[in-house]
């Protein structure tokens, strides 16, 4: 029994647990993710039959999603807190990193300017809210978002066009000699979905996940899942628990503030019903929960799901039950029922755990060649 | 029109809407304070008594929808409002006990934060459900004319403010009817007084040999009945669409929720008229100003006096 040696099992638990090892295979994912989702997809589909490929901005578009839930994981995953309002981030750094373009239209510019204010107005809100715990928490967080979204479609009309929605960006190419929409090889096969934007959101959602996973798997992130668990023993051992709740308030919405500025450069078009509606809050959560709350990649499986079914699935028609169309979001409600209510890990446990049951298989292959 | 003329049709109208209020608050409110459960479905029950009465009261042409492909081009009994009012709270409350069966009894013991998102998954789908089956397209408010032989539309005249839709004042007589029944069903009734007891504690009351699970199945029955009965009113003035369970039903019941104080009838009837009054208050003035108002205000409550104003329970967790 080879495979069950306890060496083995510690290495490949090493290998596991290994932080380069978590960012060097979400890279890898983010190279391949738009050739799958585009082209290998769209091969499957004409196989059977069925359009099921993504479209070129899709992956962008997942990464987005992908970047601010990893963030809001942070604070519902990890410290245990369920905000419904975490639009107020998204939608404010999104008409930031908007006007800032009539100023300086550089998208790392936009992105730093949007960024910016969403965690500066995160600590007032973060200040406030986590004096509250559960319901109460995600109601005043609710209010907050809401107070944006009639402020920003009526009396804030000035500034975000209102309910006409805020179409004037300016985006200038990166680094002003990049087009963002241009494809980065152009003319090659399989690599038409490669778009400067993509390479773009690519660097910083690789970027978010090693922050994400620097800050958990630290002495600092470790206090967020112990308040997680059980907040009282926090306080006993002598931490000021306010303080690192307000903290993980912060990053999370931090990371959804750049994932709002670079939404509004991916759409070019903002509404408040996208920008600040608390649907859209809801839909972080349902993300999180879907993929995973309380592990670092788990919620982007859920963004991908969420993105790829609302986006795709819903043009598919099956042969026999015909046009899935609207239907998609009861399946999604369904979906998402059963989850909380039977697998409370989401989805992505099962597949690591299936991964690593691989991973193992090959290790004991190995072993016994030698 | 003079101050005191604003002043006067501010709180009619702040009563109307208060009523409406209140109801959804009662019913989230007992069932927060008795069985510790939070509901975000319950803006899905305002939904169902909405659809429900509109189809009691009257035939719908339909446009889209799964019925509509099946050729079902008209939908509902044409009835009229007092056979609504007479089946709509019957159809909540069956809704609420095979609800609380079904979804929430299994997480009674489970965190709140459980709850809630099982309970918004569970709004969304009964959303879904109604838009794919009657479809997602606006329908016109259905308020009667006539009751029992009397008028009940157009304009009456009342002193100070003038004419003032007779509608409305009887929409408040209804909403404090009903939550006055209500009232009485706790704090007069044997199966009341058990409701109570096992607010305060549930062990004790099993412990004493009565059924509390039965009591439970009562209580959300009659909460959901409250929230589909508020539902019924709604549509008598405002259009009806999939979407007004979540819009016009779930966050106001929370915030009347957390103005009044968790497990308090009597904050959630305070907190519904407060609210109420100040949403009539600023779209009679400063329109634009007044959803931001309502928040900042819960937002301030929250804050300063998280028990709300009569809070009995304090949430944990």
């Amino acid at each position: 029994m080879t495979g069950n040696s306890p060496e083995r099992r510690g290495l490949f638990a090493r290998i596991k647990a290994s932080e380069r090892l978590t960012v060097l295979a979400f890279a890898i994912g983010v190279v391949v993710f738009p050739f799958l989702l585009v082209d290998g997809l769209q091969i499957v589909g004409e196989a059977i039959d069925v359009s099921i490929g993504g479209y070129v901005g899709l992956p962008s578009l997942v990464l987005i999603y992908g970047i601010i839930v990893v963030g809001f994981n942070i604070l519902l995953g990890f410290t245990g807190l369920l905000s419904f309002g975490h639009a107020a981030f998204f939608g404010t750094a999104a008409y930031t990193a908007g006007l800032t373009s009539w100023a300086i239209g550089d998208p790392i510019v936009m992105v730093i300017a949007g960024a910016i204010v969403a965690t500066l107005i995160a600590w007032p809100i973060g200040f406030v809210s986590i004096r509250r715990t559960g319901v109460y928490f995600a109601v005043i967080t609710l209010t907050f978002g809401q107070m944006l979204y009639f402020w920003a479609l009526g009396p804030g009309a000035w500034l975000t066009n209102g309910d006409n929605g805020f179409s004037s960006l300016q985006t200038q190419p990166l680094l002003g000699t990049f087009e963002l929409d241009a494809v980065v090889l152009e003319g090659v096969p399989f690599l038409e979905s490669y778009t400067w934007e993509y390479v773009f959101i690519g660097l910083i959602a690789i970027g978010g996940i090693w922050i994400a996973n620097r800050i958990i798997n630290s002495p600092y992130g470790l206090i967020f899942e112990a308040i997680g668990e059980n907040q009282q023993r926090v306080s006993f051992v002598g931490l000021d628990v306010s303080r690192y709740k307000l903290m993980a308030f912060i990053l999370s919405a931090h990371f959804a503030g750049v994932g709002g500025a670079l939404f509004v450069m991916h759409e070019a078009y903002l509404h408040p019903n996208t920008a600040y509606y608390w649907i859209q809050s809801g839909d972080f959560v349902i993300m999180t929960i879907l993929g995973g709350a309380g592990s670092l990649i788990g919620p982007v499986f859920g963004a991908f799901i969420f993105e790829y079914v609302s986006n795709i699935i819903s043009g598919v028609s099956l042969p026999v039950i015909g046009a899935i169309g609207s239907l998609w979001r009861i399946v999604l409600g369904a979906v998402f029922v059963i989850i909380v209510w039977k697998f409370p890990g989401g989805i992505y446990p099962p597949i690591r755990d299936g991964v690593a049951r691989l991973g193992a298989w090959i290790a004991d292959l190995g072993g016994e060649e030698e | 029109m003079s101050i005191l003329e604003t002043t006067v049709s501010i709180l009619l109208n702040g009563l109307q809407l208060g009523a409406i209020y209140a109801l959804l608050g009662i019913g989230l409110t007992i069932i927060l304070g008795t069985m510790n459960f939070l509901n975000l479905a319950h803006g899905a029950l305002y939904l169902i008594g909405a659809y429900t009465g509109l189809l009691t009261i009257k035939e719908l042409t339909l446009r889209t929808g799964i019925l509509y492909d099946l050729g079902f081009q008209t939908l509902g009994l044409g009835a009229g409002f007092l056979a609504a009012l007479a089946l709509v709270p019957i159809v909540g409350f069956v809704v609420g006990v095979v609800m609380e069966r079904l979804v929430a009894k299994p997480f009674y013991k489970r965190p709140h934060t459980d709850q809630l998102l099982v309970t918004f998954g569970l709004a969304l789908i009964v959303e879904e459900v109604v838009k794919q089956v009657i479809g997602g397209n606006t329908f016109q408010p259905a308020g009667p004319t006539e009751l029992l032989g009397v008028t009940v539309s157009g304009p009456i005249n009342l002193p100070i403010v003038g004419a003032f839709p007779r509608w409305r004042l009887i929409i408040v007589l209804i909403g404090v009817i009903v939550i006055g029944l209500t009232g009485l069903l706790i704090t007069r009734t044997d199966w009341g007084m058990v409701v109570r007891a096992g607010t305060r504690d549930s062990e004790m009351v099993t412990l004493l040999g009565i059924p509390i699970g039965r009591s439970y199945a009562l209580i959300f029955g009659v909460g959901a009945a409250l929230a589909a009965f508020a539902g019924l009113i709604g549509i008598t003035y405002q259009t009806v669409s999939p979407q007004i369970g979540t819009q016009q039903a779930l966050i106001p019941a929370f915030l009347v929720l957390v103005v009044g104080g968790a497990g308090s009838v009597r904050g959630a009837i305070v907190g519904g008229v407060v609210l109420g009054t100040v949403v009539a208050a600023f779209q009679q003035t400063y329109s634009q100003w007044t959803f931001i108002v309502l928040y900042l205000l819960v937002a301030l409550v929250l804050v300063f006096r998280p028990e709300g104003i009569f809070g009995s329970v304090q949430v944990e967790e």
